[in-house]
């Protein structure tokens, strides 16, 4: 019984740094799409990512879903580009920017 | 976590590393000083942008630092609504004092006329003074009511106001330049505030075109509400077109034109387009005369509850392009409709009427609906859905709940 728990512990441990290696890695990839490959940064505050562009709205002040950012980062609005079309940004782009801008976002 | 900082180098080497579709908008950006850019957008002393730090902040929802929104309520009961309390909805960061210098000496264009020509605010004093009321509002307003969640702020009521111009009549300059070509169509007016920015003005130059008739009642308007135009609300000229949605009402105004096309940005071409959901393009209708509209504005949710007994039940109402005529109260969700009584100085068919309807109610929940009138058109029940939640004057969604005791 004791080491069945013991190994129960284990792999809920091991399956939960995995999640948070997963997090992690997701918001390095995003922070990269934010400032370099898409640019959103020449653009947009957002304090996390140290930019400070001031077309686009301050994304500290936003209140925004992943699937709103992820609406607006494919479709664009106004002089924002339409990310999704043309093949600027892949959808698994896409995904990550948007998750990582709502979990950077105010921080 | 442990959090990861990648720092953006802001140099020009750096965005010019990005996507070849994004290197219009990455090198430009980077040649702008950052400092200046920033200037004026820092978090104000109470929650709101240093731009515009001198609004009240009560009266104000946050939606984000360019989208800023009038609290139902803060409309106020004067008729015309307090600069303070106004909303902002900027396409383009604001320009600053330093960026436009000396108010006296901004210029703006205007072409398409029998002799064209550029004129300072100053010569713009010389040839004519007006003033007229007309309703700023927002394309959008009302987008918040939309289930399917369209892109943008969500505005309920409170992306509109009724506001005081001054300024030269358009007429005035047309004749102070020999007349209109014959070959016009439209008067496509431009605003310079993506200058600043460095921008590609194909992609964030806001031009736009109304049909030519509107300048007959358009104006160069360089006072608000008894002030200079603030440069959030596009000073120190902005064109004023009356009834027609606020995009249309340029900010930061450098040329008129009387033009045979459209202007072909994508501010006028692309966006502003009202199409049913799921589909875009040019082909649809653009965002120009407004409709016919009515909301209350006391008591809401906002106000907290009601005690029992005689209630005045106030609102506004606008007719679009037309005089409103009339406007219905219903405080059982527009089961049955008392008419309301116009109050105030009535200032024109563009600007607003308040109204108020004085009824008894007795301990309970209501739901206050009003439906304005303008001879030809009423609003409709339903908003009409399209994809980005434009024009919405459906008096169901605009309705309110409030509770009597």
């Amino acid at each position: 019984m004791k080491v069945k728990t013991f190994l129960l512990i284990l792999i809920l441990w091991f399956s939960s740094n995995q999640t948070l290696f997963a997090d992690e890695a997701k918001m390095k990839k995003g922070l990269e799409i934010f400032n370099e490959t898409a640019a959103c940064a020449a653009c947009h505050i957002l304090k996390a990512a140290g930019s400070e562009g001031n077309i686009g709205p301050n994304l500290d002040t936003v209140s925004m879903t992943i699937e709103s950012v992820t609406d607006m980062v494919t479709n664009g609005l106004g002089v924002m580009p339409a990310f999704g079309e043309g093949e600027i940004l892949t959808k698994e782009e896409i995904d990550i920017v948007s998750y990582y801008v709502v979990n950077a976002a105010g921080k | 976590m442990k959090k990861r900082l990648k720092k953006l180098n802001l140099s020009r080497r750096n965005f010019l590393t990005g996507t070849a579709t994004l290197a219009g908008i990455a090198a430009t950006a980077s040649v702008v000083p950052i400092t200046i850019a920033n200037a004026n957008h820092s978090e104000g002393k109470k929650g709101l942008p240093d731009f515009i730090s001198w609004k009240d902040r009560d009266a104000l929802i946050v939606h984000s630092d360019k989208g800023i929104e009038t609290h139902r309520s803060a409309i106020g009961e004067s008729l015309i609504t307090p600069n303070r309390n106004i909303y902002i909805r900027n396409n383009m960061p604001t320009m600053t004092d330093e960026q436009i210098g000396n108010r006296m000496d901004w210029k703006v264009s205007i072409e398409g006329v029998k002799n064209p020509k550029t004129f300072t605010i100053a010569q713009l004093q010389k040839l004519g003074h007006e003033t007229m009321a007309t309703i700023l509002q927002c394309s959008g307003n009302g987008r918040g009511f939309f289930k399917h969640k369209p892109r943008g702020s969500q505005w309920k009521t409170g992306a509109a106001a009724c506001v005081l111009w001054t300024g030269v009549p358009m007429k005035t300059v047309v004749e102070a330049c020999g007349g209109i070509n014959s070959d016009a169509v439209y008067m496509t007016s431009a605003g310079v505030d993506h200058v600043p920015t460095g921008l590609d003005p194909n992609k964030a130059m806001i031009e736009r075109s109304v049909p030519k008739k509107v300048f007959k009642d358009a104006m160069l308007a360089w006072e608000m509400n008894g002030v200079p135009v603030p440069n959030a609300h596009g000073g120190p000229l902005r064109m004023v077109t009356p009834g027609y949605f606020g995009i249309n009402n340029v900010k930061h105004l450098g040329k008129v034109a009387f033009t045979s096309k459209e202007s072909s940005v994508k501010y006028m071409k692309k966006s502003y387009r009202i199409s049913p959901i799921g589909k875009k393009g040019s082909q649809y209708p653009s965002c120009w005369e407004m409709p016919v509209k009515s909301w209350i504005t006391r008591p809401t949710d906002e106000t907290g509850t009601v005690k029992a007994g005689k209630v005045q039940i106030v609102g506004v109402a606008m007719g679009g392009t037309k005089k409103v005529r009339s406007v219905k109260v219903s405080v059982d969700g527009g089961g049955s409709w008392k008419k309301a009584k116009f109050i105030g100085p009535n200032l024109g068919k563009y600007a607003w009427r308040q109204f108020v309807l004085e009824t008894d109610l007795s301990a309970c929940t209501y739901n206050i609906a009003s439906l304005a009138s303008n001879g030809s058109d009423k609003q409709p029940e339903l908003r009409m859905e399209n994809r980005r939640g434009y024009a919405h004057n459906g008096w169901k969604d605009h309705s309110v709940n409030i509770t009597v005791v």
